[in-house]
């Protein structure tokens, strides 16, 4: 299996090698546009509205995380992002590590740390239980 | 016809700046989920973050990231069109004109976060 390029919808049905390159191929682009939104309006909501720089602290991230639709949005950003982004980082590896062995190395490593943060991320954003002091 | 023209420059910047947000990624996860181990050593980071050098690497992210986003947004415009790959050239352009209005008052507002200070 081997990730390939492509430019046109038919032409990556022609180029796929197996059915699950071709959904890698669609799902870059699905959660790429889904991806747009989520994004700006993390950047939009963290780093322009407050000051991200000086304002940031434990409470009031704890306030934010406590609430079931941003537990929900962060966790749907995680998710998108880490599949988007470490597959992106497949394509690379694929593209510029000729050696077949340095690959897999290269590849477990990647995937192991991968996964370790999405756990950690996925902990810590289900713990946030803040009660705020009246 | 390609190499060393517009679509191959998209391309490698797209790549650069996807290669870099996942590192990011990685570390910010890693850094937020951090305050799992409770307000006083979560507050210590945030601290020790408020270098000017954090805040100024967060601007640059962000500029990545708004590339990525909308060379994106062009990418599936090439894919799913019939006149996209024609007009690939004419879309990095109008990618660009995106990224100064959107950027612009972006990078104001985050520069005036980290060196003018708290609200």
């Amino acid at each position: 299996m081997m990730a390939f390029r492509a430019r046109r919808l038919e032409e990556a049905k022609r180029l796929s090698t197996s059915n699950l390159e071709l959904l890698w191929w669609v799902f870059m682009r699905v959660s790429g546009v889904l991806l747009v939104f989520l994004v700006l309006g993390h950047l939009y909501t963290r780093a322009v509205l407050l000051n991200f720089h000086h304002d940031l602290t434990y409470d009031v991230v704890a306030r934010n995380m406590s609430t079931v639709t941003w537990k929900f949005y962060n966790w749907l950003l995680l998710f998108l992002s880490i599949l988007h982004g470490t597959n992106g980082l497949r394509y690379s590896i694929d593209d510029y590590l000729p050696s077949p062995r340095a690959r897999v190395w290269v590849k477990v490593i990647v995937y192991t740390l991968v996964f370790l943060v999405t756990v950690f991320g996925t902990l810590s954003l289900w713990a946030w239980n803040y009660t705020p002091v009246r | 016809m390609y190499r060393g023209r517009e679509g191959q420059w998209a391309f490698y910047l797209h790549r650069i700046s996807g290669i870099a947000i996942i590192l990011f990624l990685a570390l910010h996860v890693t850094e937020i989920s951090s305050s799992m181990f409770g307000p006083k050593w979560f507050n210590a980071l945030l601290k020790f973050e408020e270098n000017p050098i954090f805040g100024l690497g967060l601007v640059g992210v962000a500029a990545l990231v708004l590339y990525h986003a909308l060379n994106g947004l062009r990418i599936i415009l090439m894919d799913f069109t019939s006149w996209g790959v024609k007009l690939q050239r004419q879309l990095w352009y109008a990618v660009w004109v995106v990224y100064v209005i959107l950027g612009f008052p972006m990078l104001f507002i985050m520069l005036k976060h980290v060196f003018v200070g708290g609200a």
